[in-house]
């Protein structure tokens, strides 16, 4: 175990970081693809309720493994193939479009929920006053329904981060790739998993206790 | 009553309004005047709440014109945000934003519309909470107020956009007995200073006592209508008669 710190610490250190980078990047574009949908599928217009419902049914009816092959190998593969284009994608690119739209998902799903949570004599007190729809979604509507989406959002934030590992089969530098390296070079798997593991849980339980100090503070005062 | 020569505040003609393959309003017309108390009474279910809901638009209207003020909410090209500001509305279960203090919530509207700046909407505030009685509470928030108290805030928070006309939706059903007369008393004095009020309660005592006109609906149907002394005391219809046995 200590041949393994000693000799790889370093290297798994900065695979950690790759991971927090690529988690970080996915969660980025996540948060705007959630908010997005998320509204899409409140508003009063069948259209974008169906556009959000069918963005969401793709995403969770497909392993992110599977969305994780297909944007890294097969969208590059088929645009050459059929309409010409050379594109090709670095494995942090195709990585962090396969989480972002994983999590997106599930983000949308959550701000939907917390939004549909607040009761609607809400919204219509504040359009009674004469408040557009908008600004009564910004002043009234949001505000409300994010105190109830934190816990769920904080939690899908650490399944994300959580599920970079298996952008491992797209070749990406993150922890388990990295580990496996190592495994490879030194057979010792039981101690370079049991290492690994502990990295992601310092990680990730420090992650989660900052997340609650947040949600306390936020909830400070006020029901 | 209402002189006929006084303005017309709300028109509503031959209005209509389904749900699905429910039709709740089957053919209204109405016509409420300036500085008129209107109180609508009726059995649950007979459209009395959808029929509010229609005046300021939280409900579209499926046929039939509405007519607030000289401009017509069913007109889909009208911005009904600038009839909404002068049309204020009360709920059965108050709604104040649970987001915001007593004094953020009646100083919202009048502030993002621009109406004050943030020092007058204030000073406007307070001056509505002294109205209401409520002034000790303006930094409370609605999860620390009672029912009673909750609906003197948001009569308070409708009155700070000066509106002409005022819509309460059953403003006494949600509350204890106790609290009732709280509300009722802040009603009757808004209704003294002349207040264009249309409400739908089922305090029949308060409709004697505070109405210029009664309504009675039931299935849809406006099917009597008259001062309190001719609907309450001496109702000629069968339906009429009979919804007020079970109510008095």
């Amino acid at each position: 175990m200590v041949r393994i710190i000693q000799g790889y610490g370093q290297l798994l250190l900065r695979a950690m970081g790759q991971t927090l980078l690529l988690a970080l990047c996915g969660l980025f574009f996540a948060c705007i693809l959630g908010m997005i949908f998320g509204i899409l599928s409140v508003l009063k217009n069948k259209a974008c309720n169906i556009i959000a419902q069918i963005f969401v049914d793709v995403i969770r009816g497909v392993p992110m493994i599977v969305l994780a092959y297909f944007i890294y190998f097969g969208l590059p593969y088929g645009l050459n193939t059929l309409g010409g284009f050379n594109v090709t994608l670095t494995a942090l690119q195709a990585g962090t479009a396969c989480l972002a739209l994983n999590c997106g998902a599930y983000m949308a799903e959550i701000i939907r929920a917390g939004i549909q949570s607040v009761d609607i004599g809400q919204m219509e007190a504040a359009r009674s006053l004469g408040l557009p729809y908008w600004r009564a979604m910004q002043r009234v509507i949001l505000p409300q329904a994010i105190r109830t989406m934190i816990p769920s959002i904080i939690n899908q934030f650490i399944i994300t981060l959580k599920d970079t590992s298996i952008l491992s089969v797209i070749g990406f530098p993150e922890l388990v790739n990295t580990a496996k390296n190592v495994v490879a070079n030194t057979f010792m798997s039981f101690q370079t998993w049991i290492i690994v593991g502990i990295m992601y849980l310092i990680v990730i339980t420090t992650l989660s206790r900052l997340a609650k100090m947040l949600e306390r503070r936020l909830n400070r005062g006020r029901r | 009553m209402a002189d006929a020569n006084q303005n017309i505040k709300i028109h509503v003609s031959h209005l209509k309004k389904d749900f699905g393959k429910l039709e709740v309003l089957k053919d209204i017309s109405l016509d409420i005047y300036e500085g008129e108390v209107v109180v609508i009474i009726g059995p649950s279910g007979s459209g009395k709440s959808t029929f509010l809901r229609c005046m300021n638009q939280l409900e579209e209207v499926t046929e039939g014109e509405i007519i607030v003020d000289g401009i017509n909410v069913t007109d889909k090209k009208v911005d009904i945000n600038k009839v909404r500001e002068r049309v204020g509305m009360v709920f059965q279960h108050f709604n104040l934003f649970n987001n915001m203090n007593v004094l953020r919530n009646l100083m919202l509207a009048p502030v993002d519309l621009k109406k004050a700046d943030k020092a007058q909407a204030e000073k406007n505030a307070m001056e509505m909470l002294r109205k209401v009685g409520m002034e000790d509470k303006a930094y409370a928030y609605p999860a620390q107020l009672s029912g009673g108290q909750k609906q003197r805030v948001a009569i308070a928070r409708a009155l700070c956009m000066n509106p002409d006309i005022m819509l309460f939706d059953e403003p006494t059903s949600a509350l204890d007995p106790e609290m009732v007369g709280e509300v009722l008393q802040v009603m009757k004095q808004l209704a003294a200073d002349g207040m264009t009020m249309v409400i739908v309660t089922h305090e029949i005592g308060f409709a004697r006592e505070v109405s210029d006109r009664v309504i009675f609906m039931d299935g849809g149907y406006i099917v009597e209508q008259g001062t309190p002394q001719e609907l309450i005391n001496n109702p000629k219809e069968p339906r009429t008669i009979d919804f007020l046995n079970k109510v008095l």
